[in-house]
């Protein structure tokens, strides 16, 4: 199974400012990737070099087995810009239109239908798109010729909620039609329920990159347990992975690391009469990848 | 017609007919008030011409023979005014070949495209090229027009050669624009090295002349292949033409290979 994107100390300086610094990295064909980090990360970055708008310091990458110097690998790609800039009084429509004869031409009514999924009215001047329809259109171009592989940068920046739940659910078709999809995003909650894997990258370096099931097995969970009697702290406390126990008479609340097997083996000694155990919370792990960087970070400047 | 060069055509449109119609109404209504001043022919007597100061005769290329429709026609439409608004909308146009998308970050999706750079430099400088021939054609007939009409009695070949050196001229310095903002990406560059570069070789190759010093750097300016055959006295002077077309070939050829190897948009 070759990969779809590769990356091999992949490193971009700006003058002496670090874009990105010695990104190893490859995306599987099929699958989903997040590619997350705060803002200044390197993620525009990144995205940029593989589609060869920006030239590497050092290091390489490959598309589809092929250098992103060669034009016929963007045919394969649809790409959707992070700092999406439309303008003039040209009609959306035309611009889609004019995009896709380059690309030897998509059928009409499949701009069409894209415009109606999103919600998108293609009669409007470029110059006069409010900044979520003009995302609207960069989506339908980066999707219309049904590309291999879809590269897009903060895709769900300035769409409302509904509109977000149709582009996921565009994802979602992409996938399953076997497309490959690399997504960047502030935060995990944005692409968490259609990513397989996620990135971490973090001012200019890939921080982690993890399975989204795997990520899941490890979040950190808040569980409240309710007995038909008071039991002892006792018998709860130093269990592995289980952290923050409070006990207030038949009633305890703690959070667990990854599996919840020795919590439940404990609680099994008492009666249970109730158990509340709230949505893994991807976001605080997510964040603490963030915090021990900073940590990291501090530490080595210090 | 490829894509790209339609579509660039299609931004240039409005442009392209507001200097059109700009530099018609100029040559038209310059042109046929020579009747008018020849009935007077005090205004341009020598004596009347001479108290201009020399300096002032030399920019508006000596001006010995304003008086007869050659040097009429060539003091108002080729002289000066008329290769000056040509420049203009040539200078405009060619930034928003690559370096005014570039700067509004427009250029990026059109990068990504599958197109290699030099496709989509050498389609946008087509387009350019095409426009600016669309606007010397149209020029060329209402100056043409105008002067027979004004009764000036110069011969279409001659007018012909002349406003082709205009054009080449003004097709140097857009190429040149499109070559600057494909090197730099900066339309402020790229209007300040055709804007000094012109304004300099202009005087240069009037003022200069003269003075021992500056003369040697005539060679180095555009504008010294456009007037110094003076094609509207002599016909076509087709050593300077090509030297104005080898030049822009160098200058596409440099914009090629530099947009090539940069980093848009950054
Ligand atoms: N044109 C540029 N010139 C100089 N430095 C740049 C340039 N573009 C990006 N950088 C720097 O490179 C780093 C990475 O920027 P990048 O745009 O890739 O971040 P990002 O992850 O996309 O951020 P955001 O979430 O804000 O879009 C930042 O420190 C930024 O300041
Ligand atoms: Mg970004």
């Amino acid at each position: 199974m070759t990969a779809v994107v590769e990356t091999e100390g992949l490193t971009k300086f700006y003058g002496t400012r670090r874009g990105l610094e010695d990104l190893t990295l490859d995306i599987r064909p099929g699958e989903v990737f997040g590619y997350l980090g705060p803002n200044g990360a390197g993620k525009t970055t990144t995205i940029r070099l593989l589609l060869d708008v920006i030239r590497p310091t050092s290091g390489r990458a490959t598309v589809f087995g092929a250098s992103t110097r060669d034009p016929r690998v963007r045919a394969r790609i649809g790409y959707l810009p992070g700092e999406l800039a439309l303008e003039g009084g040209e009609r959306a429509r035309d611009y889609l239109r004019f995009l896709a004869g380059v690309r030897g031409g998509v059928s009409r009514g499949r701009i069409d239908d894209l415009a109606e999924r999103l919600d998108a009215d293609l009669s409007v001047r470029m110059g006069r798109l409010s900044k979520g329809n003009k995302q609207k259109v960069g989506l339908i171009q980066a999707f219309m010729h049904e590309p291999e592989l879809l590269i897009l940068d903060e895709p769900t920046s300035g769409l409302d909620p509904l509109v977000q739940q149709e582009f996921l659910a565009m994802v979602r078709e992409a996938r399953t039609a076997g497309r490959t999809i690399l997504m960047s995003s502030h935060v995990l909650a944005e692409v968490e329920h259609v990513a397989d894997r996620v990135g971490i990258v973090r001012a200019g370096r890939l921080v982690a990159v993890e399975d989204i099931a795997a990520l899941r097995e490890r979040a950190v969970r808040h569980v409240e347990l309710h007995f038909d009697a008071p039991v002892p702290r006792e018998d709860f406390e130093g269990l592995p992975g289980v952290r923050d126990v409070t006990v207030q008479g038949a009633s305890l609340r703690c959070t667990i690391d990854g599996r919840p097997d020795a919590l439940v083996k404990a609680a099994a000694r008492h009666t249970v009469v109730h158990l509340v155990s709230a949505e893994p919370d991807l976001e605080e792990i997510f964040l603490t990848y963030y915090s021990e960087e900073e940590a990291r970070h501090a530490h080595a400047g210090a | 017609m490829p894509t790209l060069v339609r579509k660039t055509l299609g931004e240039y449109r409005r442009a392209l007919i507001g200097w059109t119609v700009g530099l018609c109404a100029f040559l038209g209504m310059y042109i046929s008030i020579y009747a008018s001043m020849m009935k007077d022919p005090d205004t341009f007597t020598k004596q009347a011409i001479a108290k201009y100061p020399g300096a002032l005769r030399d920019l508006m290329g000596g001006l010995s023979d304003i008086a007869t429709g050659t040097g009429y026609l060539q003091a108002i439409a080729y002289q000066l005014l008329g290769p000056l608004l040509f420049t203009m909308c040539a200078v405009i146009l060619g930034n928003r070949a690559l370096a005014g998308p570039e700067e509004a970050k427009t250029l990026e999706l059109t990068l990504t495209l599958p197109l290699d750079r030099r496709r989509l430099l050498l389609e946008r400088w087509t387009a350019l090229a095409l426009g600016l021939l669309g606007v010397a054609l149209v020029t060329l007939v209402v100056a043409a027009g105008a002067s027979s009409a004004a009764g000036m009695g110069v011969p279409f070949g001659r007018i012909l050669a002349a406003h082709t050196g205009l054009f080449l001229l003004v097709l140097f310095f857009g190429t040149l624009v499109l070559c600057v903002g494909a090197a730099f990406g900066r339309k402020q560059v790229a209007l300040a090295v055709a804007g000094v570069w012109g304004v300099a070789g202009y005087i240069v190759e009037t003022m200069g002349r003269s003075v021992d010093a500056l003369s040697w750097l005539r060679w180095l300016t555009p504008v010294h292949y456009y007037l110094d055959g003076r094609p509207l006295y002599q016909g076509w002077p087709y050593g300077d033409y090509l030297v104005l077309l080898g030049a822009t070939a160098v200058l596409l050829m440099t914009a090629l290979l530099a947009f090539e190897r940069r980093d848009v948009g950054v």
